[in-house]
């Protein structure tokens, strides 16, 4: 068999059972008359003319700005206070019982909280991600760093090298395939909080947009609108896997040798 | 060049104080290659990192070219045992070699033909664009060998570099330091648990005890200056001082003390 006929039965054996699902929703919802279990074709149809058109747009473009501020500042605060952390066994022993109990809050519950402070508007949300996202990151980081190799750490020590190169040559890719663990974990909760911090007091967004549709009956729209944040959710770790494979390609090729020893 | 006075190195535990190295004296010409033999838990990685400046001695100095080794040196390079995990495995076998070098402030140019011939010198010439977990065991140390050449040190340190490869290797590993050593005119010190290496490589073998550690004898090592390893290790010379060395270390496993101790 050869490389292209390998690539399309994988593609078929992938996209096997999700068609197969589909077909049977299709198939099952075909005559329904059920308010709140409209016809699959309905819902597409209304997927097609409302979220993938223009009229989406004020809604789908700040709820995925919103995350991507959020994800991204949470990940580099979790790194940037990770590091430090997981070097120094007195910083871990003095914050621990802080983080632990930070990390315990379930964000969403912060959203009236955060009300309080930063209002109801962009701020607010981001703020909700952030929270949510910054604990996988920066406990992984932590990890990450404690594992470092120390026969590693001596040879950065005995040729004398200095705090940056450290930083960027040693810590940062000795933790990052943990550190990628923590930022996919964060991936999940993020696309959850941006919906959810869009849902008691907003004004645009997915979420907000998906509870005026609930509220208005629009049962297709907000059908349509899970949908879409499923794909979302496909397209965001698509990227991710292609990230990650750029950045640790070293990562599974050591791996890989050390399996065959 | 290198002179180790008095040196005592105590680790204190929460529970017990070890004694590792009591009273370590010796020197270290210009140019010399010098052997460290003992048994296991003789405390040789113990004595190789004071003398490193990794670790801190509880008394007693160790001076390099008039100045006190404090901190590792510039003018020092280590290659470790596990050279697996002594190279960075998210870099290329030419960026391992170069980057001690950059701590150095050169030119570019010179960074890179220093790298150059230090891999030639090890017969690395054509993997500088692998990882080293692509390339076997003892080339991955001949690339740890290389990182060090490159650095262009005064004294090159070597804790048991060979113990974790094969035989064959090991043989050949031995012959390359060798002519590294004439070539490069660089002292060396060479610590290691397997006497025949000792002596076939070294122009002195210090033997040492049991811990607390001391130098039992500083053996003068009177083979022909050209070695190899058929003939030198079928020479009748060979066979006393390694039988020699040999019943010292017996004596020393037996908990063998120095009048006075």
């Amino acid at each position: 068999m050869n490389g292209a006929a390998v690539l399309v039965r994988r593609v078929a054996v992938l996209l096997a059972l999700p068609t197969a699902l589909i077909a049977t929703w299709w198939i099952t919802s075909a005559g329904s008359q059920s308010f709140y279990f409209p016809p699959l074709q309905t819902i597409l149809e209304t997927f097609v003319k409302l979220w993938l058109s223009p009229q989406a747009v004020p809604n789908v473009v700040p709820s995925l700005l919103r995350f991507a501020v959020g994800y991204f500042a949470a990940a580099f605060l979790g790194i940037a206070i990770g590091i430090p952390v997981g070097a120094s066994r007195h910083l871990r022993n003095t914050l621990e019982p802080l983080l632990e109990f930070l990390r315990a809050i379930p964000p969403p519950v912060l959203v009236p909280v955060l009300i309080l402070f930063a209002g109801i508007g962009d701020e607010m949300k981001t703020l909700v991600i952030v929270f949510g996202c910054i604990w996988p990151v920066l406990l992984n980081t932590v990890a990450g760093v404690r594992a470092l190799d120390e026969v590693l750490a001596e040879t950065v020590r005995s040729y004398r090298i200095g705090r940056f190169a450290r930083l960027w040559h040693f810590v940062l890719p000795g933790a990052s395939p943990q550190i990628f663990t923590g930022l996919r974990q964060s991936l999940s909760i993020g696309i959850i909080l941006m919906v959810v911090s869009e849902m008691f007091a907003a004004s645009n967004g997915i979420g907000f947009a998906l509870v005026q549709y609930q509220r208005t009956f629009a049962i297709p729209e907000m059908w349509g609108g899970i949908i879409l944040l499923g794909l979302i959710g496909i397209v965001l770790s698509l990227i991710f896997r292609a990230v990650e494979a750029w950045l640790l390609g070293w990562y599974y090729g050591l791996r890989r040798a050390q399996r065959a020893n | 060049m290198l002179e180790v006075r008095k040196l005592r190195k105590v680790y204190e535990g929460a529970s017990r104080t070890v004694e590792a190295i009591r009273d370590v004296n010796f020197s270290v010409g210009q140019g010399e290659l010098v052997c460290i033999v003992g048994p296991s838990g003789a405390g040789k990685t113990t004595l190789l990192k004071c003398i490193a400046g990794l670790l801190a001695p509880t008394s007693g100095s160790v001076v390099l070219e008039g100045n006190p080794v404090i901190s590792p040196p510039p003018a020092m390079a280590v290659v470790f045992q596990e050279y697996g995990r002594s190279l960075f495995p998210w870099m290329t076998v030419h960026d391992n070699v170069a980057l001690p070098l950059k701590q150095k402030k050169m030119p570019a140019e010179r960074r890179q033909e220093l790298v150059r011939n230090a891999l030639a010198a090890v017969d690395l010439a054509n993997v500088h664009g692998a990882y080293p977990w692509q390339l076997s065991g003892g080339m991955q140390q001949r690339v740890a060998i290389a990182r060090a050449v490159a650095y262009e040190p005064h004294v090159l340190l070597m804790d048991e570099p060979f113990a974790a490869v094969d035989a064959q290797t090991r043989a050949d590993l031995e012959d390359l330091i060798r002519v590294l050593w004439h070539r490069l005119r660089v002292t060396v010190l060479f610590v290691t648990h397997d006497i025949d290496e000792s002596v076939y490589l070294g122009q002195r073998v210090l033997v040492m005890t049991h811990a607390p550690t001391v130098i039992m004898e500083d053996v003068a090592i009177d083979l022909p200056d050209e070695r190899t390893q058929l003939e030198t290790r079928s020479m009748a010379r060979f066979g006393e001082l390694r039988k020699h060395i040999y019943s010292q270390i017996q004596l020393a496993k037996q908990g063998w003390r120095p009048p006075g101790q």
